[in-house]
């Protein structure tokens, strides 16, 4: 791999930390033959949550956090739990401890200190074609496909070290060839709320690590976030296009590509295959994390029709301090509102059995990652049956 | 014998090798405290990685398996080198944080537990010093979706009477895919093939040789086939019949490249 001056410098005479970062890119580099680094303007870095890295992260972190800082403004994942209510939630103290370790490790090497899985809605939102190092499949699948920016889906330690160095291999979803379409996608349906995110799954399995041309509905940036989340968790899928309404459609070449239909039979089929369990003992909103007028909206439908089990809502720090009103509302219904951590990375076993969810990536993950039981259905619904 | 490899993490390593015949996780595959392997279905279950040359097919499963082998590596319970058929990115960055030699393009299926290994990440070279090497080419004949099967006659030096595909030595530096043309013509008369795939070279093992297969796949437009003195039978078959005959080692896997050639 061609490496500048500045990166070879890195390589030969950084700190330990520094020198570990540009291997790491090396490594990857060389699996994916790329020919050199492209310099990037943000990371998003995974593997935080004690839950998701154990021990052996919270080790890694704590030694490559003595000499390693950022380079480019970095934004990390969701935490194992909301370390200013951990007590309330019944998270074991020694989990807290770690995980409060954690947090101060990726704090000490100069990241954002909001913890989300949305960094596009705390105001990180890479303009088109601006190359960035994302590691979360959903803000991945989004920062590409809705804001045309451009990121493989990188691993944990693998973005870290993009934001040590501040550039990332040049392969993949960096280069145009990389961001062609591989099969077509006709949606005969007009997906209204969890539509999208069950749109995703259909789609994922489907295509698996390809790149699909959606055709034949419209959604709204929020309602492309749930849809690309799912996508993400059923498949390998790191971009999509839909065809007038994402930034790179015109450019998409679509001739002579295979053609798939889903059909609202499919989303029928899809929601049932993810529902598992009956009887809900909590309803999870996040996954990825809500948005300000998310959550507004939530506090709206909750104040109106209050349900009789707990509601927990995954949003961020910044758009939980921003939403005094609506955080109360939902505190007063018997719910939580819950910042820097997410619905499948944050501590459940050990209260639930069975969480309701309208998210798609949630219903995906609840069952392997958290042990849970998934009533996947929308809010409103929800809200009805366990009012 | 000495193979070509692609180097992943740079360094220089000897020892023994610990072989898993599947795809491993250092995830609940290795005990994080002392480098034992622990999940049964990749063989070797309770050896120490400390020291060894571990060889598998491929990394699988969580990204935590890097900040495993980081912290296996730093207590000295790493393995030596990682050998791999195609490096995946959490074991890549898990050797790099660790400073784990690492290669890939290694077809491990030909490696055994116990065998003495040097790997040499910058040169991107594997030897065996114990093992000797002998390179052949073979030939997967197709027509209309079958393939050609021979069986090797009592007069040829090695497997008799064991089904095979067109094979013959390779000679000093000659070039492969003329070799592989030259055997098709000698042992079926077969002349107007067109090479349609090759793969990443298959190591067949038989006691202390490994064959270095290179595999080619040719299309070939009638079944005329005129077998010369090295065979005594032939027959078109479906890829999938082939576990139906005794074959030359590792056949299967020599048709399944060429079907699906590797990166």
């Amino acid at each position: 791999m061609r490496l500048t001056r500045a990166q070879r410098n890195l390589l030969e005479e950084g700190t330990e930390s520094q020198r570990k970062a540009m291997q790491i890119l090396l490594a990857v580099g060389r699996l994916a033959e790329a020919p050199r680094l492209v310099p990037i303007t943000s990371a998003h870095v995974s593997g935080v949550s004690y839950k998701m890295i154990g021990d052996p992260g919270l080790e890694f972190l704590e030694d490559f956090a003595r000499d390693a800082r950022v380079a480019v403004p970095t934004t990390v994942n969701p935490l194992g739990t909301d370390l200013a209510q951990w007590q309330a939630l019944g998270v074991p103290p020694s989990f807290a401890e770690k995980q409060g370790r954690i947090a101060s490790a990726y704090e000490a090497m100069g990241v954002h200190r909001s913890f989300t899985c949305t960094p596009y809605l705390i105001g990180v939102r890479p303009t088109f074609g601006e190359h960035v190092a994302w590691a979360e499949s959903s803000a991945v699948c989004f920062a590409n496909s809705v804001l045309g920016a451009r990121t493989n889906r990188e691993g944990g330690p693998a973005a870290l070290a993009a934001a040590v160095v501040g550039a990332t291999p040049d392969y993949g979803l960096h280069r145009d060839e990389g961001r062609e379409p591989t099969v077509i996608v006709k949606v005969g349906v007009e997906p209204r709320g969890i539509d999208y995110s069950l749109i995703g799954l259909v789609a994922g399995e489907r295509v698996g690590d390809g790149l699909p041309f959606f055709r034949g509905f419209r959604g709204t940036e929020g309602d492309l976030k749930w849809l690309g989340a799912a996508l993400a968790s059923s498949g390998a899928c790191s971009m999509f296009h839909l065809e007038g309404v994402t930034p790179e459609f015109r450019r998409a070449r679509v001739k002579g590509l295979k053609s798939i239909a889903i059909t609202k039979e499919d989303l029928v089929a899809a929601k049932r295959a993810h529902t598992d369990g009956t009887e809900a003992e909590m309803i999870g909103l996040g996954s990825p994390q809500l948005s300000s007028d998310e959550l507004r909206e939530v506090a709206r439908l909750v104040d109106r029709t209050p349900p009789r089990i707990p509601v927990w809502v995954f949003t961020s720090r910044i758009a939980r301090d921003a939403n005094p009103d609506a955080v109360a509302t939902i505190e007063r219904r018997g719910g939580r509102v819950l910042a820097d951590t997410c619905l499948e990375v944050t501590l459940l076993e050990h209260r639930f059995g069975t969480v309701a969810t309208p998210s798609g990536k949630g219903a995906y993950y609840l069952p392997s990652l958290s042990r849970q039981k998934v009533v996947f259905e929308e809010l409103q619904t929800l809200l009805e049956r366990y009012g | 014998m000495r193979i070509r490899a692609r180097g992943i993490v740079a360094g220089r390593a000897s020892g023994h090798a610990l072989v898993s015949p599947a795809p491993f996780s250092f995830v609940g595959g290795a005990d994080p405290a002392t480098g034992s392997i622990l999940n049964g279905a990749t063989g070797g279950t309770g050896e120490r990685l400390a020291g060894r040359i571990f060889a598998f097919p491929t990394g699988k499963g969580s990204t935590v398996g890097s900040y495993v082998l980081y912290g296996l590596g730093k207590r000295g319970h790493g393995p030596a080198a990682i050998v791999n058929r195609r490096a995946d990115a959490v074991v890549a960055v898990g050797a790099t944080l660790a400073g784990i030699p690492m290669v890939d393009r290694v077809d491990v299926g030909g490696l055994q537990t116990g065998d003495r290994m040097v790997v040499d990440a910058g040169r991107g070279t594997v030897e065996l010093p114990d093992i000797q090497g002998k390179r052949v080419v073979t030939a997967i004949l197709r027509n209309r979706g079958r393939i050609l099967i021979v069986r090797r006659s009592e007069k040829v030096g090695t497997f008799q009477g064991k089904w095979s595909a067109i094979s013959g030595h390779i000679e000093g530096r000659e070039d492969l895919k003329h070799r592989a043309i030259v055997e098709v013509r000698e042992e079926t008369g077969l002349r107007a093939i067109t090479l349609r795939g090759t793969a990443d070279p298959v190591l067949a093992r038989d006691g202390t040789t490994i064959y270095i297969v290179h595999p080619f796949l040719f299309d070939t437009p009638n079944r005329r086939v005129r077998l010369d003195w090295e065979n005594v039978e032939h027959r078109w078959i479906r890829p999938e019949e082939l576990d139906r005959f005794e074959t030359v080692p590792r056949l299967v896997d020599v048709v399944a490249a060429v079907f699906q050639p590797s990166a």
